[in-house]
């Protein structure tokens, strides 16, 4: 039992962390906003180069062959950067291409493809035949292909199978959001959960990604408390401020401990896995959703206005909490399964 | 990273799970008093005998000398007894003994380590006063030098098992013109002194075990002062951040079998149909897990380096906030009969519920735990 990154964890860390510190930037997040695409083309087939795609994906199946410990040890990272694009639905796409046959497509995928997120709802649904009913496309505005994951079985669809795409502004300005409505769409390729657990896999990392929020926002809340004065002293003084300053480390430790153990139950086959992964998205989306909305109080007018980071991080935070779909249904889920290990 | 244990831990797992099989406590442990004490000694003893005390003590002091895995595994198993956490023999092994192994004399760890571990002797805590509670260094009790002697007067608040205990470990000031960190002296007191009365302080819980200690010029050697006169704070700090990483283990293992226990409660009496419950009882499987997880990154570093992580205080906060809000989930789920206390064979939370309104006070309150955090580990100012 170690928690604790090894030196090569260490490494893809420190590497990730300077790749998004060099290539994207808030900044330049920022600027992608009033793009027709929020993804550079560049970055992204960068980001495929450095394997951030297959890291996952085993080897023999043409991924770099780590674990999903790896693979969460990145996608804190890309929470705490803010960095817009389907990092999540790309990933869990080469695998469902390369689990459900499509070797080729999973190749291609992991070296540079991209691949949108459809979100069911309780209109929607993802059986065997296909999917039917109202999706919400985030991210998929411009790419050939969309996922849908559910627990039971994932999928990559044709966009242009799913009918009209319908533009919407998503809640996350540096998200692209698109609702389409099929009355039956069938997959260019599907997995179930038994072949590959891909939803399962999906929630530690945006577990991890929400983490990667938690962490942000609250060194953003500590530094502003410890920088701000009035009444001739840092605001950090005062237990009012002070304390939920505490509360948002300590969701933020939990979160990251969490979503550790959720990867790992996965990498090592343990019984309870769903029950570590489920409980990580809990833990996690409550920690990145409570420490947004606690830094942009802390920050008090400044927190509300655009120009600041904290906004985008409680948008992004409400986006990843319903990637895979709404919260309490994962809940309910949650209650029924079987114990821990 | 992993998660799996090593094989040795696995095996040692193993071993500890047989024992503690076979030699678990039958009998149910009395609820108070003298024949409490008996029962909690009796048992150390055995566990003594059998080569488990002191799981992670060093081994020149009587222990096993393993590694905080263990101590872990030990805990993790123990937990499934479902005896009390923290019982008569907790400050001794857990409190006083650490500090003692950490600060004291080699005379003094010979004469008083060995009977802890033995299961000969209980100890409590002398630190909190009715002036001196968050703010424990404005403490006032008085141990002016005489000769060779301390003589103690002054007056010590919300010790357990006062009432049961030989030793205690005693924070007090012997300087007064000094400024108030450093004025303290940390000693062991003899509770059979002449001097000391003890006086029971009733809970909400219906509790005993607390007590209002008095002192009336209680004369102790100084050869009881451990880590030198007027240097007490820095031995009572050594204290205070021993073992954080791994002490609430054993309740929060047994909060989980509770929230497991009512998941399944829920589902037979129909109750999950209710969303709010539902959703409660899948946000305590979530937090109760990420207890745990955190435990287990707390031990994690610990292993890598002697420094204490920010956990402990992270710990205490969280463990007593889920706590209470687990037990209050679990009245809410037994309905009306959660309103007898304690009723024998059935499953009751009634107590512990009334119990977990102190588990946000007791051993610095949350307000307290937040400063530390915030001021120690995130440096925010104060």
């Amino acid at each position: 039992m170690d928690l604790l990154p090894s030196p090569e964890q260490e490494e893809i860390v420190a590497s990730a962390a300077a790749f998004l510190a060099a290539e994207v930037s808030t900044q330049r997040t920022r600027e992608l906003i009033d793009e027709p695409s929020n993804v550079d083309a560049k970055v992204w087939q960068a980001a495929a180069d450095l394997g951030w795609f297959a890291l996952g994906l085993p080897s023999d199946l043409g991924g770099v062959g780590c674990g999903l410990a790896d693979e969460v040890l990145l996608f804190r990272e890309i929470g705490r950067s803010l960095a817009g694009g389907p990092f999540l639905a790309t990933t869990l796409a080469a695998r469902v291409a390369a689990f459900g046959g499509e070797a080729e497509l999973g190749t291609e995928i992991g070296a540079g493809g991209r691949v949108g997120m459809a979100v069911l709802g309780p209109e929607s649904s993802l059986d065997p035949g296909g999917v039917v009913g109202t999706l919400h496309v985030v991210d998929g505005d411009d790419t050939e292909l969309v996922l849908v994951a559910t627990h039971e079985r994932a999928a990559l669809f044709a966009r242009a199978d799913l009918g009209d795409l319908v533009a919407l502004e998503c809640i996350d300005p540096t998200a692209r959001l698109a609702r389409a409505t099929t009355t039956g769409a069938a997959p260019v390729v599907a997995v179930t959960a038994d072949v590959d657990p891909v939803a399962l896999r999906g929630t530690a990392l945006v577990a991890a990604q929400l983490t990667g929020i938690a962490e942000a926002t609250a060194v953003l809340a500590t530094e502003h408390a410890k920088n701000r004065i009035q009444f001739g002293r840092p605001i950090g003084v005062n237990q009012a401020v002070k304390h939920p300053c505490a509360d948002m480390a300590v969701r933020a430790e939990l979160a990251w401990a969490q979503t550790t153990v959720a990867a790992l139950a996965v990498d090592e086959g343990r019984t309870d896995a769903e029950l570590q992964c489920l409980s990580a998205l809990v833990v996690a989306a409550d920690a990145a959703e409570r420490n947004a909305a606690g830094t942009v109080q802390v920050l008090g007018g400044m927190g509300f206005t655009f120009d600041h980071d904290a906004n985008l991080y409680v948008k992004r935070a409400f986006l990843l909490a319903q990637l895979l779909g709404p919260l309490r249904p994962a809940l309910a889920r949650l209650v029924l399964l079987p114990g821990p290990q | 990273m992993e998660l799996a244990f090593s094989a040795e831990d696995a095996a040692f797992r193993d071993e500890v799970r047989t024992w503690l099989a076979e030699h678990g406590p039958r009998e149910r442990r009395p609820k108070g008093g003298p024949a409490m004490r008996e029962f909690d000694l009796a048992w150390q003893r055995e566990q003594f005998d059998a080569g488990w005390a002191g799981i992670a003590w060093p081994v020149e002091f009587g222990g096993r000398g393993l590694p905080l895995t263990q101590q872990l595994i030990w805990y993790e198993e123990y937990a499934k007894l479902g005896m009390k956490a923290i019982d008569t023999r907790f400050v001794g092994l857990s409190h006083a003994g650490p500090t003692l192994i950490a600060r004291a004399s080699p005379e003094q760890q010979a004469n008083h380590l060995p009977p802890i571990l033995r299961g000969d002797v209980v100890w409590c805590q002398g630190f909190s006063e009715p002036e001196a509670g968050s703010d424990l260094a404005s403490l006032r009790t008085r141990g002016d030098l005489d000769g060779d002697e301390l003589v103690v007067t002054g007056q010590k608040i919300w010790t357990s098992f006062a009432h049961l205990a030989d030793w205690q470990e005693l924070l007090v000031r012997t300087d007064q013109e000094l400024p108030r960190h450093k004025g303290i002296t940390w000693v062991i007191c003899d509770m059979r002194s002449p001097g000391i009365e003890i006086r029971p302080i009733h809970t909400m819980d219906n509790g005993e075990d607390f007590c209002e200690v008095f002192y009336d010029e209680v004369r102790i050697p100084v050869a009881k002062v451990v880590g030198g006169l007027n240097n007490g704070w820095s031995v009572a700090m050594s204290t205070l951040s021993f073992e954080r990483g791994t002490a609430f283990t054993i309740d929060q293992v047994q909060l989980s079998s509770t929230v497991e226990r009512l998941i399944e409660l829920a589902r037979d009496r129909s109750l999950l149909g209710d969303d709010e419950i539902a959703y409660s009882l899948a946000r305590a499987r979530a937090d109760v897990a990420a207890l745990r997880s955190l435990t287990y990154l707390g031990i994690s570093r610990n292993l890598r380096s002697s420094e204490p992580g920010p956990e402990g205080s992270m710990l205490k906060l969280q463990w007593a906030d889920l706590h209470k809000r687990i037990v209050r989930l679990a009245v809410e789920v037994l309905g009306p009969r959660s309103l007898a206390l304690d009723p024998e064979g059935e499953d009751t939370w009634s107590e512990l519920f009334l119990l977990s309104y102190g588990l946000s006070i007791g051993g610095g309150t949350s307000e307290i735990q937040r400063n530390i955090i915030a001021e120690r580990v995130l440096g925010l100012p104060r």
